[in-house]
């Protein structure tokens, strides 16, 4: 039997000679185990040979103290929020439509059972939904915005440390919880949010992000025997889990490395694991690819980032509610978009320095109606950069001009701010009127009123006032936890 | 209320205040003294609050709880972290309504009492006959006069 010494990958055991081997454990103890060559695939074992000569260096990890992290990520996150206050669905089929009512974007157990596509066009599903008598919902984002914010919130007096990593997952440090009774908190996680705030979550627990990616996916393929929640704190039950992980199922591999892996007979998690981390600094994207490997040999290379990065662009785009090929229309649409969009850059405290503006026209071929025409941009670099809603809507106002072609109906705008620069460092231009503060005051009061009062009371009048433009959301459900008017009534 | 009754500890209502909320007492001379004992206003959010991402507001609609002092539009606070013990109003769940009831647990029964008499208290079927959950327990009321 050949075998190599997996960090170190020194091809020095050439023979089965246990007496060499004890010799080659000697000298790498410590080090993590050892990869049988028999075992691997011919692919492997010759890129292990080109590879070996390579002096390697990885600290070693074995005897320190492990620390734990989880991440909860909740069940069909929209759908919950829906049936929160619809009792009557929690065990029937519900899907939630995005945007415009144009595709599903969450979908219950019940509604995956009967087959109804993630992502898919709403129409294509249509016939379905009628079947199967699924309830239909347009997205409701006041809704799962206050339920999102109640989610992290119960997180955060469950952990000193929680990083918000989307609307419906975290990350949390429990560092801080003795090995021994990490399962039992990870169940009080998962009991703690569904009781406080009625959305259920999955757990997945175990010592780096990926790996709790990896247990979080098996928690939830199968609800009933996991109870929701997966941890994997001993080496077996890694083990276990890592070979029952396909490798396109890993958090951090796309298609195309996946599609790379298995042609190269790495399969599962478990086998791409045992790859030396040099082959996969050279195959995997560089250090991208030894920091997958190391995070799934159960070393920490992906930190808590608890700090939330201001954006390098923002960008507030829509789909038309039908057809537009009026330009009045188109204007106001931009102009409501922009308005959007420095509020945004605005709540970041940013100034754009360039805004781009595209359209897409409806495309010619009418059996898929759901294709997007080509997209048409143009894009604007600002004198001076700025986060004041009237010095962006003019631009914006002249490229849309420019890009208008009479006759031709659009399905979709948007607009693009980038080239962002802190607020407080703007570049005076010799060129540009003394001081803006009075501008930036008015768009202060603005943002507060329209914050207090919201549905955009205050506007500007190139946004219009009747909006033909916009979005469907014909099946919304109420928005019971953030308005008066819309408050949840209850016999 | 005590604070066993509660799932967690953590109070989350309304303790983001901090010195800058707090105005001194623009007065001179004698009323200075009023400077040195200046505190902050009283919210209301702190007393009816307890713990933020757990509690809703909810509207009544009907009469079920006027004996309890709930009418017809009032709205009332609910605390899912609450424990819903026997005789607490609660929002609960009845083969897929919600209702506002008073709780009473027995050894061997569970009711659902409405606080009129022109409605009839409910007795839940535990042995798999009606579907029950409890939503979450009803703190406060706010009634205008």
């Amino acid at each position: 039997m050949k075998f190599f010494c997996v960090p170190c990958v020194l091809p020095r055991v050439p023979c089965g000679e246990k007496k060499h081997h004890k010799e080659h454990e000697e000298e790498h103890k410590g080090h993590k185990g050892f990869l049988n060559l028999l075992e691997c695939s011919p692919k492997i074992r010759n890129m292990i040979s080109t590879t070996a000569n390579i002096d390697n260096k990885l600290p070693d990890i074995t005897d320190k103290k492990r620390a734990f992290k989880a991440i909860v990520d909740c069940n069909s996150f929209y759908c919950s929020c829906e049936r929160l206050f619809k009792p009557h669905l929690l065990k029937q089929p519900v899907v939630v439509l995005s945007n415009n009512d144009g595709c599903i974007v969450s979908r219950s157990d019940e509604a995956k059972k009967f087959g109804v596509a993630m992502a898919g066009p709403y129409f294509q599903a249509q016939h379905l939904i009628q079947k199967h008598n699924i309830s239909v919902f347009s997205s409701n984002y006041n809704l799962y915005g206050d339920l999102s914010w109640r989610v992290m919130e119960t997180l955060r007096t469950l952990s000193p440390s929680v990083e918000v990593y989307s609307v419906d997952e975290a990350f949390l440090d429990l560092s801080g919880i003795p090995e021994k009774e990490l399962s039992d908190y990870a169940l009080h996680i998962r009991q703690t949010v569904e009781q406080w705030t009625g959305i259920s979550v999955s757990v997945g627990l175990a010592s780096t992000k990926t790996l709790c990616k990896v247990a979080n996916h098996i928690a939830k393929k199968n609800k009933n025997a996991s109870n929701c929640v997966t941890t994997l704190t001993t080496a077996a039950e890694e083990r276990e889990a890592l070979e029952h992980t396909r490798v396109n199922g890993i958090w951090g591999v796309g298609n195309s490395y996946a599609e790379k892996l298995i042609n190269l007979g790495i399969t599962n998690a478990w086998q791409l694991r045992n790859m030396p981390a040099e082959w996969a600094h050279r195959n995997l994207g560089g250090v991208v690819g030894v920091r997958l490997i190391k995070e799934l040999n159960g070393e920490p290379c992906i930190e808590m980032n608890e700090q939330l990065d201001s954006k390098k662009m923002i960008a507030t785009t829509r789909m038309f509610g039908s057809p537009v090929t009026d330009i009045n229309d188109i204007k106001e649409a931009i102009a409501t978009y922009t308005s959007r969009a420095a509020e945004k850059l605005r709540r970041q405290k940013s100034a754009a320095n360039v805004i781009s503006v595209f359209v897409v026209p409806k495309g010619q071929d009418h059996t898929a109606d759901f294709r997007h025409g080509s997209t048409v941009s143009q894009y604007a670099v600002l004198p001076i950069a700025t986060s004041i809603t009237n010095e962006l809507i003019k631009p914006a106002v002249g490229l849309i001009e420019q890009l208008y072609k009479n006759g031709t109906s659009y399905k979709k705008a948007g607009v693009m701010l980038s080239g962002l620069v802190p607020d407080s460092s703007i570049q005076a231009n010799l060129f540009s009127p003394e001081s803006k503060n009075a501008g930036r005051l008015l768009m202060d009061m603005i943002d507060n009123v329209n914050f207090s009062m919201r549905d955009d009371v205050l506007k500007f009048a190139a946004s219009g006032t009747d909006r033909d433009w916009k979005m469907r959301q014909e099946l919304r459900s109420g928005r019971y936890t953030t308005r008066w008017e819309g408050m949840f009534e209850v016999k | 209320m005590e604070i066993e009754q509660y799932f967690g500890a953590g109070y989350k209502g309304s303790k983001s205040f901090n010195q800058w909320d707090v105005q001194t007492a623009n007065a001179t001379g004698f009323g200075a003294a009023a400077d040195d004992y200046m505190e902050r206003g009283i919210d209301l959010n702190e007393q009816l609050i307890r713990n933020k991402p757990a509690t809703f507001f909810m509207r009544v609609s009907g009469d079920a709880m006027i004996g309890a002092g709930i009418f017809n539009g009032d709205i009332v606070i609910v605390d899912r972290s609450v424990k819903p013990v026997s005789g607490k109003i609660v929002i609960a769940i009845l083969n897929g309504e919600m209702l506002i009831r008073r709780l009473e647990k027995t050894f061997n029964k569970l009711r659902l009492i409405p606080e009129t008499n022109k409605l009839a208290p409910i007795e839940v079927d535990m042995s798999g006959g009606n579907e029950f959950a409890i939503w979450g327990v009803v703190t406060y009321t706010i009634h205008s006069v």
